[in-house]
């Protein structure tokens, strides 16, 4: 006993207790500090700030090739805290959560002048555009809802899902500036079971539960491609090659029930684009069901073209005879000559078609290239499908044996003739 | 031998029963020691430190994330600061409940009183030096106080800010004061505080003829128990700095008007629960202050303990002054719960 209270006093006397437990803390520091991430830093080079989300981030795909990690790096869209390897500080600061190009930030994230908004030319300014655009707005379901429900004397859109002026009218249909819609100013329940069950469908809102409704907000709506997929699965990609399938994803998935205001989402499963994707009683053509949406709608006509307006159909213009001319006119067309023309820049961000100065292309009647399409030499022209990359030839109307009236030449009366049946 | 700073600090012998850890609580030996940890990863917290408001919260972030052992040296000054805020008033309740600021001990109290003025301040200023999100709402909220202040708000407020809103002027002013004046003061007044204990004749005992226990210890055993409580001090700190690491919040986007963290810094949520009573001089400058001064009048104004009840735990001669601090504890505890669970 005396021995061990000798090494008692010792223990006490040398403070050996307490620089063992001193030992033991530095070596579980030590430890610890070898738990954290290894730093990876990137340098991009359009942002000169390192940033090291790669620490964690590596097996991330590189989201596309417009956007090389290496130019753009993560935070210059994403936002973030760039120093951070903590990942709770890292991403609260982020824009818009996941998504940086929900609406509301895709001014910050995806805009930008050297980026898509603040261009001088009209066409590059997406950003500002698609803030305009319906499907943003959704100012055309809201006024006819607010008509139907004597909330508003005419059509003309009012509201629309944010508040939003436009400066510079330059089409006779554009609006000056749209008021939010705010349900609770609303007394009509009608208006309010619309505002409850049927806003799903425009850039800001949340998509329906569902594969088939599977799609995220703002730009990546479109140029994400979710149809199908499960959204919780990590996503980074962004694309120019939409097929139809994307553009269900808002698109004929069902239909409103007006007595109930609420969406009945369609029940199948459709398989086979012919027969299952379109209402029973639409007509549509062959290049309807073969080719995707984005061959022939503009990027106007679904990005919007800077103006504000009041529906869908003062915003579509491009028809049969875009691309087929009439029976006394060819389609319009242009030869390439300008190194900067955007039907070139677009067949460089999506080679599906190799064009090159002296090619002649179609344009809309607003002057926008089909920069898909080409005249051959034969007098005949030819389509690549965007997403598809397939070839197609068509020939232009006049010298053909249609015998339309000339007075007579938007889609609906060509679908008299030319509709698929089912 | 030469005496030194350290014969100074440490006689040959010292009464036994008042060097006792369970009557010190080592309080004050370990408010010296968090003390130099402050020092020691303050001065090398400088080294990356950039007090811009660009600066900071990357340079903040780069000494955590990317500096090796860089996050360990923070961590460490941010619990060493929170820790000596805890000894120092533990220090401040042990003077009062053994009632060892009677004279002549009163002038080196009222440098403790101001060292907790000083420590206080530091404490803030430190915090401020994050200059993120986390601290927005407090820095703004502290520095409008000055603009209550009857006749000089104005000029206090330009004082201390250094314009008519907090920006880069005010962090460069907060990050002098934090790394230079106030660290001057501190060290002065610690130093001072120190070699009045001596000069007062130790730490108070009752006279030698009324001393139950007439042991001592010495100087080695005195060393060698400071010792083992600095030891026990830093692994308590490297565990603390390890697995809780100090706050950090996302930068300040000027852009964004609504900050995500309103709430004070811990010691002062009695102050901000204080503010929603109203006037926010009354309560937030001048009842503080005027606490303080209370606190320094004590030695003064209330009855002493008597030279025999010295050395011990709660005196009779001394109770109103017990039952004031108790009282102002339990009232400072209180408002932060309030503030705290708001």
């Amino acid at each position: 006993m005396v021995g061990l209270n000798s090494i008692a006093t010792g223990l006490r006397r040398t403070a050996l207790i307490p620089a063992v437990f001193l030992l033991l803390t530095i070596i579980l520091a030590g430890w610890h500090n070898n738990r954290r991430p290894r730093a990876i830093a990137l340098l991009p080079s359009l942002t000169n700030q390192p940033e090291y989300c790669l620490s964690c981030h590596q097996d991330l795909p590189e989201i596309s090739r417009s956007h090389p990690f290496q130019a753009f790096g993560c935070v210059l869209c994403h936002g973030g805290e760039r120093l951070s390897l903590e990942a709770d500080l890292a991403h609260r600061s982020m824009r818009g959560g996941r998504n940086p190009s929900d609406l509301t930030v895709a001014q910050d994230s995806c805009g930008g002048s050297n980026c898509h908004t603040g261009e001088a030319a009209q066409e590059r300014n997406h950003v500002q555009r698609v803030l305009t655009s319906v499907q943003a707005t959704y100012a055309g379901a809201i006024a006819n809802l607010r008509y139907s429900f004597g909330a508003q004397p005419d059509l003309t859109a009012r509201m629309g899902i944010f508040a939003i002026r436009d400066e510079h009218i330059q089409t006779p249909t554009g609006l000056p500036g749209l008021e939010a819609f705010a349900p609770e100013n609303e007394t009509n329940p009608g208006i309010q079971a619309f505002a409850q069950n049927c806003l799903n469908c425009h850039l800001s809102a949340e998509p329906l539960p569902g594969e088939e409704t599977s799609r995220l907000t703002g730009c990546a709506a479109c140029h994400s491609l979710t149809a199908g997929d499960d959204l919780d699965q990590p996503l980074h990609s962004l694309t120019l090659k939409i097929p139809y399938t994307q553009c269900n994803t808002c698109h004929n998935r069902g239909n409103y029930d007006l007595r109930n205001m609420h969406f009945v989402p369609r029940s199948d499963k459709p398989q086979d684009r012919l027969h299952d994707y379109y209402q029973p009683i639409a007509q549509f053509v062959r290049c309807e069901w073969t080719l995707d949406c984005i061959d022939c709608h503009t990027r106007y006509e679904i990005m919007g073209d800077g103006d504000l307006h009041s529906n869908q159909r003062e915003i579509r213009y491009i028809q049969c005879r875009t691309c087929h001319g009439t029976l006394d006119e060819l389609p319009l067309t242009r030869t390439i000559t300008d190194p900067e023309d955007l039907a070139l820049r677009m067949s460089f961000l999506n080679p599906v078609i190799d064009l090159g100065g002296g090619d002649t292309v179609l344009v809309s009647s607003r002057g926008e290239p089909l920069w898909n399409t080409r005249r051959l030499a034969d007098g005949s022209y030819e389509l690549f499908g965007k997403a598809s990359g397939q070839r197609f030839t068509f020939r232009a109307v006049k010298g053909s044996a249609c015998q339309q009236n000339t007075a007579e030449q938007e889609s609906r009366y060509c679908h008299e003739c030319h509709a698929v049946e089912r | 031998m030469r005496p030194s700073f350290y014969h100074h600090l440490h006689p040959p012998t010292i009464p036994s029963p008042q060097a006792r850890f369970r009557y010190t609580l080592g309080a004050g030996g370990i408010s010296v020691y968090l003390t130099l940890v402050l020092l020691v990863t303050g001065i090398l917290e400088m080294y990356y430190y950039v007090p811009t408001p660009e600066g900071a919260t990357h340079s903040i972030q780069t000494l955590t994330f990317l500096v090796p052992y860089g996050g360990l040296v923070r961590n460490l000054h941010y619990w060493a600061a929170q820790g000596l805020m805890v000894s120092v008033l533990v220090h401040l309740l042990r003077v009062i409940w053994t009632g060892g600021y009677a004279p002549p001990r009163r002038f080196n109290y009222l440098l403790g009183v101001l060292l907790l003025v000083v420590i206080v301040l530091l404490d803030f200023t430190g915090y401020v030096l994050r200059w993120d999100e986390g601290v927005r709402w407090a820095l703004v909220a502290g520095t409008n106080l000055l603009k209550t202040v009857p006749l000089l708000g104005n000029d206090l407020y330009i004082l201390a800010v250094g314009g008519d809103q907090t920006g880069p002027a005010t962090l460069v002013r907060f990050y002098a004061w934090h790394v230079f004046g106030l660290t001057l003061l501190l060290v002065v007044l610690a130093i001072w505080h120190l070699f009045r204990i001596r000069r007062d004749g130790g730490i108070a005992v009752p006279p030698p003829e009324l001393r139950r226990d007439p042991r001592r210890i010495t100087r080695f055993e005195l060393a060698r128990r400071e010792g083992t409580a600095a030891i026990v001090a830093s692994g308590v700190l490297i565990l603390l700095a390890t697995f809780i690491p100090a706050p950090l919040a996302q930068s300040i986007d000027p852009s964004n008007l609504a900050t995500t963290e309103t709430q004070a810094p811990w010691f002062f949520l009695w102050v901000q629960q204080l503010l929603k009573l109203g006037s926010p001089f009354l309560w937030g400058v001048l009842l503080p202050l005027g606490l303080i001064v209370i606190l320094g009048l004590i030695p003064y104004i209330l009855p002493l303990a008597r030279p025999a009840e010295l050395g011990t735990w709660f005196p009779q001669g001394n109770r109103s002054a017990q039952a004031m601090i108790l009282i102002l504890l339990l009232g400072i505890l209180l408002l932060s719960l309030l503030a705290w669970l708001g």
